[in-house]
């Protein structure tokens, strides 16, 4: 067993279950948990396209009370008296009727070893296809509307036939389209100025019966009670196939919004009550199904409920240091606003989407709560001219080999766990089903005190960050024997079904004392970065910023004193574990990064960085801690090279990907030779394709990558230079160096930051200290 | 707070804006070193970083005075949104790198479409030659030609100028800590 854990490569595990843990064998005590300073704790992506079977069944489920296990490959089971154990619960389960003819050498495919993740096939199927409701802003620039509709026009060829569509557009009014009237355009419109709730809405589209007069009590009932009208949904939502053309021919005509903007004011913008009319729409046409609101956001919501900020352009849009001072008076109620929202959108399955592009802020902050409880997703770029936008848009709609949409709607996703340890929380894009299950822990970290969460929209990279407590605090556990953790998800596929995906884990405990080599080699260096990021960002939002690093370095240096090898008081007889090597230094760059460093970001950006780290998988999060970099050379392969000024030289092309931006960089030298033309040149061949390959290499970065980045190519010295000074680490700076560094000696950064050398140091002074 | 406090009034009184109270706009192409400014007006450090999706910047507030940057030059997507910043403001700082001397032309036609431009009619203009230090910098005289200044400057010393448009140029160096200061005292005489 000990030999097979130490081959195991934990991507290869990530490949078959999409599961990293931040420790591997787990520490079998609660006290000695709380020391290892990183929580025992897992990266998890529900439906990462690991090519798991997919049975035409439904699970076997454990009937022993409250305990939903699920039959996993670590089950005992006995086949002469048809019985399998609950391995959560102990509880014993007589096999179902068809499993009659199980035996030892006929087992179904969901006990095979190797079937620790496998898909099943729910009875249950969805009672309407999916549901897209655009609601896009028209108070924005002409050029700007004429490239938004062709996106959106585009949109349609994408969405799968039968899917049902809507549309709402807003500028001071909101209008919501009736596409099921062929004549000519018609649209129900609502003021800007007033919230109104679901069951006006209802009323007013004439979606619901209206109160009987006179009759008690019925003025009062809520939408949920009052009569659907036969074909009222029909008017609003309706299938792609037979509203393509209105809707095509709707969205051709549209326009800036005719309300004149006087000078000294901005545009008047109801985005607050309109998306507040999209939930109610969707609300009481299609409760609790799988439904999209797809917003188009050009600027922020100046009017109404949610407005974030006046139309006056004295006043400006907050930035953080106004956020810090309190000093935003529309804030909170705006926050408040959004935040109820978010609420009626999770309890019934939707999701909303946010396409936010301008080149101010648009309130994204705001906003975001809703984005996140709901799995949605967030794109922020300039403008809706920009392939950011386009490409992305577009991409939404990716396509599996069966070819069906690859977004999943209405996940639930449940955490069972063997008895010596329980869920403290996740962090990601959901929120929490309340259910508080035996496996729930009493400390609560991220989205605690639940042991099942709702992810209404999830994608393949979708990724959730659980914590988990240890509660062993007696015996302590045998040596070899293992933990399980079980992962349930619940979703309702594109094609309409709904399915089950479970992945089943098993780890090794053991005692940190007394084995401490166990636990060291099974620190996962990546995977910790990600959850202890995901961790700080989650405190960041609810501390600020500066408190969050302090806890950071102090938890480096706890970690690092803990795992390290030292004589007390001896920085320089410090040496880490390999497998801890890389962690210092991943957490230089964290600290550095933009989702703790909010200086030059402004509170939209920051809340777009941070919910795309709440949602990547280990890989894409790391890319964006701390972004990549390879070096092409005529001397040699490309190779990746350390993020720091040292490897930005003369006859070097740098390709750098931060995930946000993907940055072609070329030394003085190579641009020198492309100004000179030397690449047309016949006997130049070999620099024409040194320019190419790193090319090359982007283009398959930018194929594969959600939303699509930022592609620059610049030459050093130039100002797009500064995307890649800003991330290296700043090893030659003018402070250390002349004003043209050393010879051979890298890229001077104007920069007071500390490089990644003096920061070590002090790591190790401080970690090695005795006092 | 004594500590923030001092900082204030530290920074202002070393800037000339001392109890004075103003929404001043940093402009300039990218890299002429306006958020390394603001960066350095805030925590006295140098720092990088990189260009932001919005082309508003980080705003900064030093007691009464309100700094903005923005970049100018290339989309009319960024146009619009610093234009709705006009009518506000006190004061226009602007930025040029003075050692890039291949980019003059496309800060000229900005600084020009600024200073014809009917909401800034009579707001003061600092033009700060930046970057100084390094060798290829032109000479005052050199960027002032360059970017069509000539003749059209108020004078270094602040006097009344009975109602005409201040404007001046200060060649600094951002990451030296030089020259701006002097800049900004001169804007200073101008602000209420």
């Amino acid at each position: 067993m000990a030999a097979d854990e130490a081959a195991w490569s934990v991507t290869d595990v990530e490949a078959v279950d999409g599961i990293r843990f931040a420790w591997n064998v787990w520490p079998s005590s609660k006290v000695e948990a709380t020391r290892m300073v990183v929580d025992h704790s897992c990266m998890y992506t529900p439906l990462k396209e690991t090519g798991c079977p997919v049975l035409e069944y439904e699970p076997v489920v454990c009937r022993s009370g409250e305990c939903r296990g699920i039959l996993n490959p670590f089950c005992q089971i006995d086949t002469r008296n048809k019985r399998w154990v609950c391995p959560f619960c102990f509880g014993r389960n007589a096999f179902p009727q068809h499993y009659e003819s199980i035996s030892e050498t006929s087992l179904p495919a969901e006990l095979f070893p190797s079937y620790t993740t496998i898909e099943y096939t729910l009875r249950k199927t969805a009672p309407v296809p999916p549901i897209f409701l655009l609601v896009v802003d028209t108070a924005i620039h002409p050029e700007e509307i004429q490239s938004l509709k062709e996106s959106l026009i585009l949109s349609l060829s994408l969405l799968p036939e039968n899917s049902l569509v809507g549309l709402i557009t807003f500028g001071k009014h909101v209008a919501v389209h009736e596409l099921g009237f062929g004549e000519c355009a018609k649209s129900h419109i609502f003021r800007g100025d007033r919230d109104v709730s679901p069951n006006d809405v209802g009323v007013a589209l004439s979606i619901l019966a209206p109160a009987a007069p006179g009759k008690a009590g019925s003025a009062g009932a809520s939408h949920r009670q009052r009569q659907i009208l036969p074909g009222g949904p029909g008017k609003f939502l309706l299938p792609l196939s037979e509203c393509d053309l209105t809707l095509t021919s709707i969205l051709e005509e549209l326009e800036k919004d005719p309300w004149p903007v006087p000078s000294g004011k901005r545009a008047i913008r109801a985005g607050g009550v309109a998306l507040s009319v999209a939930a109610s729409l969707l609300e009481v046409c299609y409760p609790a199904t799988g439904a999209r609101i797809m917003s188009f956001i050009g600027g922020p919501p100046t009017i109404g409920p949610g407005k974030v900020l006046s139309d006056d352009l004295e006043e400006t849009i907050r930035a953080h240091h106004d956020l810090e001072k309190g000093s935003v008076p529309h804030f909170k109620p705006a926050v408040a606003f959004y935040e109820a929202l978010a609420s009626r959108l999770v309890a019934n399955g939707h999701v909303l989407d946010m396409f936010a592009c301008s080149g101010n802020q648009t309130g994204v902050l705001e906003v975001i709560s809703a984005v996140n409880k709901t799995g949605g997703l967030l794109v922020l770029a300039d403008s809706f001219t920009t392939s950011m936008f386009r490409e992305s848009f577009k991409r939404c709609f990716a396509r599996d080999e069966a070819g069906d949409l690859k977004m999943a709607f209405s996940a639930t996703l449940e955490v069972q766990t063997t008895r010596e340890f329980k869920v403290a929380g996740a962090i990601g894009p959901l929120s929490s089903l309340g259910k508080k299950s035996s496996c729930v822990a009493e400390t609560s970290i991220g989205v605690g005190e639940t042991s099942a969460w709702r992810l209404n929209g999830l994608i393949p990279q979708t990724s959730v960050a659980l914590y988990f407590e240890v509660v062993n605090s007696g015996a302590p556990i045998p040596a070899g024997q293992q933990g399980l953790l079980q992962l349930t998800t619940i979703y309702r596929h594109a094609s309409g079904v709904y399915r089950l995906r479970v992945t089943t884990v098993a780890r090794s405990w053991a005692d940190p004392k007394a084995e401490p080599g166990l636990i060291i080699d099974g620190f996962d260096q990546e995977a910790a970065t990600v959850i202890m990021a995901r961790k700080a960002v989650f405190k960041a939002e609810a501390e600020g910023s500066f408190d969050v690093i302090r806890w950071l370095d102090r938890m480096l240096i706890r970690l690092v004193a803990k795992f390290g090898d030292y004589q007390a008081d001896s920085p320089s007889s410090l040496t880490l574990p390999p497998g801890f090597a890389m962690y210092p230094q991943f957490m230089f760059h964290l600290r550095r990064s933009q989702f703790l460093q909010v200086f030059n970001s402004s509170p939209d950006e920051t809340a777009f960085y941070r919910h795309t780290l709440y949602r990547e998988n280990v890989l894409n999060s790391l890319i964006m801690i701390q972004p990549s970099l390879v070096a092409y050379g005529f001397d040699a392969e490309p190779t990746p090279v350390l993020l720091d000024a040292a490897s930005i030289l003369p006859d070097r092309i740098l390709l750098l990907d931060t995930f946000f931006f993907v940055l072609i960089f070329a030394g003085e030298t190579i641009a020198a030779w492309k100004k000179e033309g030397y690449q047309e040149l016949p006997e130049y061949e070999s620099f024409k394709t040194l320019l190419q390959t790193p090319r090359d290499d982007a283009l398959l970065i930018l194929k594969d990558r959600w939303p699509v980045p930022r592609y620059i190519e610049c030459d050093q010295y130039s100002s797009p230079a500064r995307i890649l000074y800003s991330k290296v680490d700043p090893s030659v700076t003018h402070n250390n160096m002349g004003e043209y560094g050393q010879e051979g000696g890298g890229q001077v950064i104007l920069t007071d930051d500390v490089s990644l050398r003096v920061f070590m140091d002090h790591l190790a002074s401080l970690a090695v200290s005795s006092q | 707070m004594a500590f923030v406090m001092d900082w204030v009034y530290g920074a202002l009184s070393f800037l000339g804006l001392y109890q004075k109270s103003a929404k001043i706009l940093f402009l300039g192409l990218d890299n002429a070193g306006k958020t390394t400014l603001l960066h350095m007006l805030k925590d006295d450090r140098m720092a990088i970083h990189q260009p932001t999706i919005h082309p508003t910047m980080e705003e900064l507030n030093i007691g009464n005075i309100k700094f903005r940057t923005f970049d100018l030059g290339g989309h009319t997507q960024a146009r619009r949104v610093w234009q709705d910043y006009f009518t506000t403001v006190d004061a226009v700082v602007f930025l040029v790198d003075a050692s890039a001397a291949w980019r003059f032309e496309e800060s000229a036609t900005e600084l020009q479409s600024l200073l014809g431009s009917d909401e800034l009619a009579d707001v003061p203009f600092l033009i700060l030659g930046n970057k100084v230090d390094i060798p290829e910098a032109v000479s005052d005289e050199e960027l002032r030609f360059q970017l069509g200044l000539s003749g059209l400057t108020t004078g270094q010393d602040g006097g009344d100028l009975g109602g005409v448009r201040p404007i001046e140029v200060f060649m600094c160096s951002v990451k030296m800590r030089q020259g701006y200061g002097a800049g900004f005292n001169w804007l200073a005489n101008y602000l209420s």
